[in-house]
């Protein structure tokens, strides 16, 4: 099969590659772009791991194909912070204990960035709703929730740091 | 990387360029969302020579009120579209619910009304990687000779788990289809029969472009969903319920069911009871019009007796509360 | 922090570290995307491994054919059976797995064969053109038919499909259950769990041909067994193998023993004479296993009429899979943890670790004793109850009177328990709300306890139980050297706050290198919750002897005796002359004159009189320290869909002292949540041996829609022992949980459910029989 050239904007660069069809746009980032923040914890659409941005909207990336994703705007976890200077979801969670293991927090925290977007000032029941696909075994939830509604007062006050 | 078989994707920007598209790659498979068929390709269960990607065809992703006040919804349209719009969340409110209890966010921000319909049946025995299904001989359903569930059936048993259908049929919602035929336009039941392997009426080369509700003319609706976890988890039953009151009386009851048969079904002999008394021996006869016209099987995890007892509470349930909240 | 906590005695203006809520040392790489997993590391050159599973669930095999799918361009190593004629196994008395299955396979899913090839979709025709006959035996999915009379061996050498059945007695169990005024017993089946961790199972092995050298990286918590097996299995020099362990996405239990796909990954590397990666799927990772096996439990006591316990006797059945891994451990942790909790005059074991055709079961999380716990504590609700004594007051009357030696030989030398319970009580809202919510909702309370280590290690050397290394070098900067795996429950920053509490310094000076076989010392491994009592114990030598040479170099450079200097951390003075003082970089410029880098260790080991006893299997259950929770759950039970919803938790656990009091909440919301699924939908099921449903569908973890806020109260009892008091602080109230579930849904309800989980179907299916009986009883009084 022909590769095609796949152009898209990737945290924010513009990218072409020659990407076969059948590729998920997990297998993309990862083993292309060779951005590994993005996890894979299940075997399709029912963790949250691999969640990402896609135009703002978190998206699942191992249920998605790469050619799906031409055109749009790809953002994984790698694109938030400022060099090694946390954002702010990513700062709340370190510092909440929002992730043990990790595992999940990329997922979580795209998944998260996605909410804050759209509603930066979230309830708990929100937050729920928002982070809904996304599993983690570590945590119970309950630092994850704290992380965020950190994250929401921290970028009220306007201040990441 | 993850295997995967080997296909391209098509990208057309009309309907018709669609279906053209189609005449050319006869075994390509139809991709809205993905949130379906993507994991059954993971999984082996589908290997499309093609995939004909529809998020690109503007037509179909547009929610538009009709001339007699209803609602035209195009196939593309999302989940969380349904979930949101403020014209379904006034008109029908059951539809709204039942979109916003299918998978998670991440699903809903992608899945669509046409994949929802469209959506593969369900069976433990089907959902299942190759290795696993390999080794257990496969099933009717897929590359095998026997139904795991019944296997004296020559028929599929997989369960249609859809949430939004139901209540799209107590709205009486029909269905625009474009084809190598042309367009046309079926009521949504007629899109499904009883055959879990081929629960779709319509041609591989057909696509399901909109959904067309008339106006709710005064029915209070609902949807209620039965599952283990409130959020990723499918309907082990849900049943949507349309219904008028007159003071004490029921006016007239509508009801559909999903999870619990090859498809969704509109409950027969509802109409009937029209203009009875709302009492208790009203609600067991709502009850009662379950059992002989689905056929739950042992498709999921949970057994089918417990979807069937509590799909006929929960009609009970859901027609008592909306009687209430009635006008 | 309430202020009666335990004080640590520190010179006004040293630095504070210990019982600071810190966030986790590596925690910034985590949510920066950067921390590397074991699918993440670098891959180039790798080939993809890939594993053939048996599709039969127990079967003599005639013969494997790997020779098509060798001629396969592409495929570059095949190995079986035949490469590998070495068991292993955690237990050096109970290895009986081979890496890839040789003669039988016991279960489906067990690895036969394995492929190295260039890319996925050669791997992938390599193992569709495996094929592998077979003679085909019955497949035992439960421990009830693998025990029944004349079924199939899965071991010749097991007799009775028993991997080991212990009976246990102490105290006078007949005259006890005599002196009891009631005796109740209860039957429990409590389903097979599993981790399920985040991370799918992934590791990446490079074999050097030229100098015979193994490089292996890969997602375990006990690096030093891996490295074992993997030089017993390849019968290579352990010299010549290092084991390095990267981030790993949680663990709970299923990393704790070498597991097949490690094995193999070695192999093949071997094989293609490079390097290999493999990825497991989501569904292998189920198949992999190690999880907590189905369990039933029969369960009596005997009690006083004022709610004394006077005898408790219990048997244990587990369905254990199809290999020895932990199983005799764990049914032994089932039976020593009756103890320890409450003051049981008698006590009588009888457990029978069974094999069935499935996966291999292993030490998932509270390892051996929920299950128990849950029978043991609904059984408790329900006498209360009959008693008239509320079910928190009659815990109150058997409390242990510590310290104490318990009937079975263990040591409790801690016991925050009773303030537990008190707090639970009062936080629940107990006194006002248990009994007297509406129908459906429901308050329920239960306890639990866990070992803070074991005190005797799975590999008997002769070595110390733990060891850390510090180095110091001229940029004043200490280096912690641990084995231990950090595997997200943050032990890296405790042993860091520990080094830096000693010596006055600041996290910015201290750097953890954990797990490169290479470079840091060996560790047991982090299992049983032994991390910060053992490594955090050696840690605390470890630090104390680096600083006492800081001392001496200061006392030498100013001219003073070591015992009056005083350590701030950044500053060094002599107590009694103002004024005079050094910088911490000084002092270690002075430290380093003569010797160089300093390197200093710390080892920690149970003292024998913490062991245990002398009868056999006395070496499981014994602990320097054991953690008490008390867990009040508040649900709401759906009448219709029997779901039932977990509205809130209240949780006590005592852990010592809490040295890091935020990862201390989060490992407890953590297991009590894992606690949690079990109780109301995770369930492993089998169809013939097919482990259905081997995805995160099916499989039922709760999600964030389905967790309640959990209340963590942190209780300080200051263990003697700990290191600054702290004992376990995670797995101890895991096991409360379950019987908390089924009590408050019997509050709710009025309906006692006693298998598990509690789901829609199970709860419906009970509130079904419940209105049948009482039905049948109200006709048979008319
Ligand atoms: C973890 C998980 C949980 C889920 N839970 C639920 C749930 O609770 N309830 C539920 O209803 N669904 C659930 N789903 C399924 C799915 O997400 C939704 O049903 C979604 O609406 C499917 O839409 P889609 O656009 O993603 O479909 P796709 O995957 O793109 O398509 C599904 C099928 O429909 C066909 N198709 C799509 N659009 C058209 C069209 N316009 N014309 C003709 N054929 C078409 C496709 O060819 C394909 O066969 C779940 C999925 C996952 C992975
Ligand atoms: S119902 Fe029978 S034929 Fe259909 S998918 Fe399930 S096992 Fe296969
Ligand atoms: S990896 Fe994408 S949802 Fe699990
Ligand atoms: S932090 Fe480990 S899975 Fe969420």
């Amino acid at each position: 099969m022909e590769k095609s050239i796949l152009r898209l904007t990737l945290n924010g660069r513009e990218r072409a590659d020659a990407v076969d069809g059948n590729v998920l746009l997990i297998d993309y980032i990862r083993e292309i772009a060779g951005l590994t923040g993005t996890k894979m914890g299940c075997d399709g659409g029912e963790c949250g791991a691999c969640t990402v941005l896609v135009d703002g909207e978190p998206r699942l990336a191992c249920i998605s194909l790469a050619a799906s994703a031409e055109g749009h705007d790809v953002e994984t976890i790698e694109s938030l912070a400022e060099g090694t200077r946390l954002s702010a979801l990513q700062k709340s969670f370190h510092q909440k204990l929002g992730s043990q293991c990790g595992f999940c927090t990329p997922g979580m925290i795209m998944a998260s960035e996605g909410l804050l977007r759209k509603n930066p000032d979230p309830s708990v029941e929100e937050i729920r709703t928002g982070l809904s696909g996304n599993i983690c075994r570590c945590t119970g939830y309950v630092k994850i929730i704290e992380s965020v509604q950190d994250a929401a007062e921290r970028k009220a006050e306007g201040d990441a740091a | 990387m993850e295997y995967m078989p080997p296909f391209e994707v098509l990208k057309p920007s009309t309907i018709d360029e669609a279906v053209a598209l189609h005449g050319q790659t006869p075994e390509a498979r139809f991709l809205a969302g993905g949130t379906d068929i993507i994991p059954n390709i993971r999984r082996g269960i589908v290997a499309p020579g093609a995939l004909i990607e529809l998020s690109g065809i503007a037509e179909m992703q547009e929610i538009t009120q009709t001339e007699d006040g209803g609602l035209n919804i195009g196939a593309g349209v999302t989940l969380a579209q349904l979930e949101t719009d403020p014209r379904i969340a006034a008109a029908y409110p059951a539809i709204a619910k039942a979109a916003s209890e299918v998978a998670a966010n991440s699903h809903r921000n992608v899945g669509t009304l046409g994949g929802n319909l469209c959506l593969d049946t369900r069976c433990v025995y089907y959902n299942q990687s190759e290795w696993w299904r390999s080794s257990n001989d496969y099933c009717l359903k897929h590359r095998g000779e026997i139904c795991h569930v019944a296997p004296k059936s020559k028929r599929c048993f997989a369960a249609f788990s859809g949430d939004v259908a139901p209540t799209l049929m107590i709205m009486d919602a029909t269905v625009d289809l474009a084809g190598p035929n042309g367009r046309r336009t079926i009521a949504l039941p007629d899109l499904y029969q009883a055959d879990g392997a081929a629960h779709l009426l319509i041609g591989k080369d057909e696509i399901l472009t909109a959904v067309t509700l008339p106006p709710n003319d005064g029915w209070a609706t609902g949807y209620a969903k039965v599952r283990v976890r409130v959020s990723i988890d499918f309907p082990l039953a849900g049943i949507a319920i349309a219904l008028k009151r007159d003071g004490e009386k029921l006016k007239a009851i509508k009801i559909a069911v999903t999870g619990l048969d090859s498809q969704p079904i509109t409950l027969a002999g509802a109409d009937a009871l029209a203009n009875h008394p709302f009492d208790d021996a009203l609600l067991q006869s709502l009850e009662g019009l379950l059992p002989k016209q689905i056929q739950p099987m042992t498709s999921t995890l949970t057994p089918p007796g417990y979807r069937r007892r509590v799909s006929g509470n929960l009609i009970k349930a859901l027609a008592k509360e909306l009687f209430a909240t009635a006008g | 922090m309430s202020a009666d906590r335990p004080a640590i005695a520190r010179p006004a203006g040293k630095n504070a570290l210990i019982g600071e809520r810190t966030p986790l040392i590596d925690g910034a790489e985590k949510v920066s995307g950067v921390a590397k997993y074991p699918a993440d590391l670098d891959a180039t050159g790798a080939l993809v491994g890939r594993i053939y599973r048996s599709p039969y669930g127990h079967a003599e095999i005639i013969n494997l054919d790997v020779e098509a799918a060798r001629k396969i361009p592409g495929v570059v190593a095949i190995v079986t059976g035949d490469d590998c004629d070495v068991t292993y196994g955690i237990l050096p008395v109970a290895q009986n797995e081979y890496p890839l299955a040789r003669g039988k396979v016991r279960y489906r899913g067990e690895p036969v064969a394995a492929v190295a090839a260039i890319d996925e979709a050669t791997a992938e025709a390599a193992l569709r053109a495996i094929v592998m006959e077979v003679n085909e035996l019955p497949i035992y999915d439960r421990s009830e038919d693998s025990r029944a009379p004349g079924a199939a061996l899965l071991h010749d050498d097991k007799p009775d499909n028993l991997e080991r059945s212990v009976h246990t007695e102490f105290g006078d169990v007949a005259t006890e259950f005599a002196n009891a005024d009631i005796v109740r017993e209860a039957v429990h089946d409590c389903a097979e769990v599993t981790q399920m961790h985040m991370d799918p199972h992934a590791g990446i092995a490079e074999y050097d041909v030229e100098r015979h050298r193994l490089l292996l990286q890969s997602a375990t918590q006990v690096p030093y067994y891996v490295h074992l097996m993997v030089a017993q299995c390849m019968k290579m020099d352990k010299s010549s193998i290092r084991v390095i362990k990267p981030f790993i996405g949680g663990g709970f239990g299923a990393r704790t023993e070498t597991l097949n796909y490690e094995l193999v990954l070695c192999l093949l590397a071997r094989a293609a004479k490079g390097k290999v990666r493999i990825k497991l799927s989501r569904e292998e990772t189920f198949f992999t296993h190690r999880g907590r096996p189905r369990t039933k439990i029969n369960m009596k006591i005997g009690m006083k009429k004022d709610g004394r316990f006077t005898a408790c006797e219990c048997t244990v059945e587990q369905s254990g899979g199809g290999y020895g891994g932990y199983g005799i451990v764990t049914i032994l942790y089932a039976g020593a943890l009756l103890n320890a909790i409450y003051d049981i005059p008698a006590v009588k074991y009888d457990g029978y670790r069974v094999y069935t055709n499935t996966p291999p079961c292993g030490a998932m999380r509270g390892h051996g004793t929920v299950d128990v716990r849950h029978a043991f504590e609904t059984l408790l609700d329900k006498m209360a109850e009959e008693l008239g004594i509320d079910a928190l007051e009659l815990r109150r009357r058997n409390f242990l009177q510590t310290p104490t030696t318990t009937i079975n030989g263990i040591k409790v030398t801690s016991y925050g328990f009773p303030d537990c319970i008190d707090w639970a009580e009062e936080a629940s809202g107990w006194k006002k709300r248990h009994g007297q919510l509406p129908y459906g909702k429901g308050l329920g309370i239960a306890c639990s306890h866990y070992v803070s280590g074991a005190a005797k290690p799975v590999h008997w050397t002769g070595e110390p139980h733990a060891t850390v290394n510090l180095k110091l070098d001229y940029d004043a900067g200490v280096t912690v050297l641990t084995g231990a795996a950090d595997i997200g429950q943050g032990s890296s920053t405790i042993l860091a706050q520990v080094v830096g509490e000693v010596l006055g310094l600041g996290l910015n000076r201290i750097t953890v290198i954990a797990n490169d076989s290479r470079i840091t010392p060996k560790d047991n491994g982090s299992y049983s919750s032994r991390v910060t009592f053992m490594v955090g114990n050696a840690a605390l030598e470890a630090a104390q002897n680096l600083q006492k040479l800081l001392i001496e170099a200061a006392a030498r450079k100013m001219e003073a005796k070591p015992e009056d200097i005083e350590c701030l951390g950044e500053i060094y003075r002599v107590a009694a002359k103002q004024g005079v003082e050094m910088s911490y970089e000084d002092v270690v410029r002075e430290a380093l004159v003569d010797t160089g880098t300093i390197t200093v260790k710390g080892n920690f080991t149970v003292p024998r009189e913490y062991q245990g006893g002398k009868f056999h299997g006395a070496a499981v259950g014994p602990s320097m320290a054991y953690s008490y929770a008390a867990l009040a759950v508040e649900v709401d039970v759906d009448e219709i869909t029997g779901r039932v919803n977990i509205e809130n938790i209240w949780v006590a656990h005592d852990c010592g002292y809490a040295l890091n009091p935020l990862a201390v909440e989060g490992q407890i919301q953590g297991a009590v949540w894992m606690g949690l699924g079990q109780a109301v939908s995770e369930e492993n099921r089998y169809f013939k041996g097919l482990l259905v449903g081997p995805n995160v569908l099916d499989y039922r973890v709760p999600t964030i829609k389905d967790s309640p806020h959990i209340e963590v109260k942190i209780v300080e009892s200051n263990d003697p022992n700990g290191p600054f008091g702290a004992k376990e602080a995670s797995e101890g109230a895991l096991a409360a949980v379950l019987p908390a579930v089924a009590n408050a849904v019997y509050d709710a309800i009025g309906i006692r459910v006693d298998d598990m989980p509690l789901t829609p179907e199970r709860i419906v299916d009970a509130m079904v029989k419940h209105e049948r009986d009482t039905k049948a009883q109200r006709q048979a009084a008319q």
